[in-house]
């Protein structure tokens, strides 16, 4: 039997933990006496950002995190992030073997999977936002909760002031005043407890979330021919199975967060398409000048926003 | 390996490496390099934990506390802390142990919205603790407070603490928040009888001296000059953190500027002054920042190991009584917190306890405030409370660990009174529903 | 000798004051970025940045000082019972432990660097900085506090001083 240990970046209550473990129990289910993952818990027995090196070094054999805790090392993770397609739509136009083998490359890990994708992020809101003439949003005199995942977008493009927070202090940031408004994936503002202060959902939603499962090379190799295939295998299930239980989630959220008195805010015809060109445009332009800092240059440059990016998806078109 | 031995070899060598006299913050790397092959596999693994140290160092979440202790030591150093205090001592005139009362009301409002119990350690410690000294208070009216308010912040909202526990575990944030202000106003009552209590039994350790009478215009000089303009800087900064102009970091900062504007204004700041309460900032910040930096990573090999969940498994694993259960899981956190930092601590311990308290019938409301007391207590327990060592760097030349311990546990016995009076009156807690 | 001796004491001093500038930096950072924000500007992200960097170089830089200076907790229990002789050989021994450690460490920090560099590592904040820059840190510090505490395990001066209790 082949034994593979394994952390995850964020803690255990979190929906997405929720996801991997459940991807767990099926890879031990199916694969009772040929591979069993063990699991030795989450930020709290390696640091979320210090996982990617420690699978890199093989000190656990495997790690469930958001590409972007290792944009350093693979800044084609930005094709995920700013994707419009879900994991079986993008590994079918082959985008998927195509991140597989840049990490195997330049990692040396191997990409098994790219799960809960689909969820994409909205710009949540304490006061209701003023759009301007064309539609536009107009919060330029606003502070916003970033991350350098967004920041770009919500400086450059939104004009807004931008306060980096980390996650556990955002909810007293919204209750004094500190932010007006943060973005956020579509699930988990519940769980954050952040509905006590922010009222409005603007809309469209934007990026995607980029949590994929990596595993050391050498373990792989050396794993059994029919470890591997299960492994393969259940992680195609998933990749599927988590994408639809994460949009009925979403779905059930809304409501419950509409039902406690949510507004949505929706962006119209040339504002939103403005709108999410930016997101995107700025997602693109970080991961091609990063890309040109490493040896493979814009090799697949190309070939990852054919593969993650579906124009005719667009509310505009 | 069983996690009892995990347990054993982690926390066994650095019990025996700190009792011989090896530097705490050296004995936490050194066990971490023992832990780290064992458990880890070999010298990878030391390169990640240095790797891990960095992520732990570089938060901004840690700025606030050098910070304040500058804040702390400006004021010291310059002098204005002594002439606040004189103001307040001749203002308030007899009443025994007055110094004592002044900081368990400040120390409260200022740990609570800092929302950093060793930043505000630092701060209190290093204005107070000197000033007290110098007028007569033994450690236990000075020192004992600034550790008792620690706790008593971390249940009175605003508390960051008692927001991300009540999201690790799902449960109403609102409600916890709530569920503490009277707890709160519970445990202030019983430190002011404690310190009355304290004042009573040993009547020399703060001192009553014969102070003639104030005349009036005297007093409102006093309070307009040597009063506002140093506890307007505490009160701005408190303000700015309410009123959401600032973030912890960003009040801190101010409070620092506050202080050098006001030596400025009283002309002490000097140059000395100056270099001095760098001086004593840094001391204190590498000190305790070098701790943080290993026992990130002890905490990390705890839960790696399997030693933490095996040590919670194993406590709540006898078919008990509620009752004792939730005796045997304050224990677990008391003892985890001997060696681990509080978040750490939740996010290993939330998983296995909220379930456990659900099926008890607890109400997981009740039970989280009683976990926010359980780790708070952990926090100033010897021999290893982090606070404990706080307090040890900005305390006055001669200060001995064992005058530390002895004043922090009559404060410790004041929560653990609270924590069984929550037990007897859940509705201490839960009026509002 | 006596030239290298003293180019190392400089080089003690200098770090010790860099980590008391960083310190005032903090400060000044913070202010600073509050005023712009205040004012409808966009604070610079590098002061941001700056801050949490700081914090990381500050503890590293001012660490070996501290050693000189006495200034690492250390709890005083079994010197503190043992007659003087095997009091200053326990001392010296413990102090000579603390140069393993803090050796293992230097060349452990070495290797972080080595690997940050043919990995071209980056930390991703709000810029992409070489990983190197940062990590670059430890062996420097562990090396410098290595010899520190070498001085304490083969020098004149004690690391302890025999009294019981917590030592500051
Ligand atoms: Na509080
Ligand atoms: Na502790």
């Amino acid at each position: 039997e082949d034994v593979l240990s394994a952390v995850h970046a964020f803690p255990e209550t979190l929906v997405y933990t929720q996801s991997f473990l459940d991807f767990v129990d099926k890879v031990n289910e199916a694969g009772e006496g040929v591979v069993r993952i063990e699991v030795r818990g989450g930020p709290e027995a390696i640091g979320m950002f210090q996982q990617p090196e420690a699978v890199r070094n093989g000190v656990v054999d495997m790690v469930y995190t958001p590409g972007s805790f290792y944009a350093g090392a693979l800044p084609e993770k930005d094709a995920l992030v700013a994707a419009n397609v879900t994991a079986a739509e993008a590994r079918a136009a082959g985008g998927l073997d195509l991140i597989d083998e840049i990490h195997q490359e330049k990692m040396g890990v191997k990409y098994l999977g790219w799960f809960d994708s689909g969820v994409s992020y909205n710009l949540w809101t304490v006061d209701e936002p003023m759009l301007d003439a064309e539609g536009n949003l107009d919060v330029s005199d606003w502070k916003l909760r970033g991350n350098p995942v967004y920041n770009a977008f919500f400086t450059e493009y939104l004009g807004a002031s931008v306060i980096d927070i980390p996650t556990t202090d955002v909810y007293s940031a919204l209750e004094r005043g500190i932010v007006d408004a943060t973005g956020w994936t579509q699930i988990g503002l519940l769980d954050l407890k952040w509905d006590d202060f922010v009222n409005y959902r603007i809309e469209p939603d934007f990026f995607s979330t980029d949590l994929g499962v990596i595993v050391n090379l050498d373990t792989w190799e050396g794993l059994s021919e029919e470890a591997r295939a299960i492994l393969t295998e259940t992680a195609l299930e998933h990749e599927r199975t988590s994408a639809e239980a994460l949009a009925e989630l979403r779905d059930e959220e809304f409501a419950e967060l509409e039902a406690g008195g949510m507004q949505v805010v929706t962006l119209e015809g040339e504002a939103a398409q403005n709108y999410l060109d930016a997101a995107r445009e700025k997602t693109w332009e970080r991961m091609r000048t990063q890309m040109e800092k490493h040896p493979m240059g814009l090799e697949h440059y190309d070939a990852l926003i054919e593969a993650f990016y579906d124009p005719s998806k667009d509310p505009g078109s | 390996m069983e996690w009892y031995w995990a347990l054993a070899l982690l926390i066994g060598s650095i019990v025996v490496l700190m009792a011989l006299g090896m530097p705490v913050a050296i004995a936490f790397l050194a066990a971490n390099i023992a832990g780290a092959w064992v458990f880890m596999g070999g010298f990878d693994a030391v390169v990640l934990m240095l790797d891990n140290g960095f992520g732990a160092l570089s938060r901004f979440a840690l700025i606030p506390i050098p910070l304040f202790l500058l804040m702390g030591e400006l004021f010291f150093h310059t002098g204005l802390g002594a002439r606040m205090f004189n103001a307040i001592d001749r203002l308030l005139g007899r009443v025994p142990g007055r110094l004592s009362y002044v900081t368990v009301l400040g120390g409260t409002g200022f740990a609570t919205l800092s929302g950093s119990s060793m930043g505000s350690t630092a701060l209190l410690g290093s204005l107070m603790v000197p000033e007290m000294q110098r007028r007569g208070y033994r450690a236990k009216f000075s020192i004992g407070p600034i550790l008792g308010t620690g706790g008593l912040a971390i249940i009175i909202p605003p508390s960051a603490l008692a927001v991300l526990l009540a999201t690790l575990a799902q449960i109403d944030v609102g409600a916890l928040l709530i569920a503490g202000v009277v707890p709160g106003l519970v445990l202030a009552a019983l430190y002011v009888g404690l310190i009355w209590l304290q004042t009573r039994l040993d009547p020399q350790g703060a001192p009553v001296y014969d102070m003639p009478p104030v005349p009036l215009a005297e007093k409102a000089g006093l309070v307009l000059r040597d009063v506002v303009p140093m506890a307007g800087v505490m009160v701005v900064v408190v303000l700015m953190m309410l009123f959401g102009f600032a973030t912890p970091s960003e009040a801190a900062a101010f409070g620092a500027l506050g202080v050098i504007l006001l030596g400025l204004a009283f002309r002490c700041l000097t140059w000395e002054a100056l270099t001095k309460s760098v001086t004593g900032a840094l001391r204190v910040t590498l000190m305790a920042y070098l701790i943080v930096f290993g026992s990130a990573t002890f905490s990390q090999l705890l839960a790696f190991s399997g030693a933490s969940s095996g040590l919670i498994d194993w406590a709540t694993g006898f078919d008990l009584a509620p009752l004792w259960m939730l005796a045997a899981m304050f224990l677990v956190l008391l003892l985890l917190g001997m060696f681990m930092e509080q978040i750490s601590i939740m996010l290993l311990t939330v998983p296995i306890f909220f379930p456990l308290a659900e099926s008890l019938g607890f109400d997981l409301v009740w039970f989280a405030l009683i976990m926010l007391l359980a780790l708070e207590i952990s926090f100033t327990t010897p021999p290893f409370g982090l606070l404990l060592f706080v307090m040890k760097g900005v305390a006055p030349p001669g200060t001995t660990m064992r005058t530390i311990y002895t004043a922090a546990l009559p404060f410790i016995a004041c929560s653990l009174i609270l924590v069984a009076l929550l037990v007897a009156f859940p509705g201490l807690a839960l009026w509002a529903r | 000798m006596t030239r290298a001796l003293k180019l190392y004491e400089g080089l003690l001093s200098a770090f010790a004051l860099i980590a008391g500038a960083l310190l005032v930096w903090l400060m000044v950072s913070i202010l600073i970025s509050v005023t712009m924000r205040n004012l409808g500007l966009q604070p610079f992200p590098w002061l941001f940045l700056s801050g949490e960097y700081g914090l990381f170089y500050l503890t590293m830089l001012g660490a070996p000082w501290l050693v000189r200076k006495r200034g690492h907790v250390h709890v005083e229990l079994v010197t503190a019972m043992l007659p003087a002789r095997a009091q200053a050989w326990l001392s010296r021994a413990v102090a000579a432990a603390c140069v393993a450690v803090c050796l293992l460490l230097a060349y452990a920090g070495y290797e972080l660097v080595r690997q940050d560099i043919a990995r071209s590592n980056f930390d991703v904040r709000a810029y992409f900085t070489p990983k190197w820059w940062l990590t670059v840190a430890f062996p420097v510090s562990f090396g410098l506090m290595a010899l520190e505490f070498a001085r304490f395990a083969v020098g004149p001066a004690r690391m302890h001083s025999g009294e019981a209790g917590i030592h500051e």
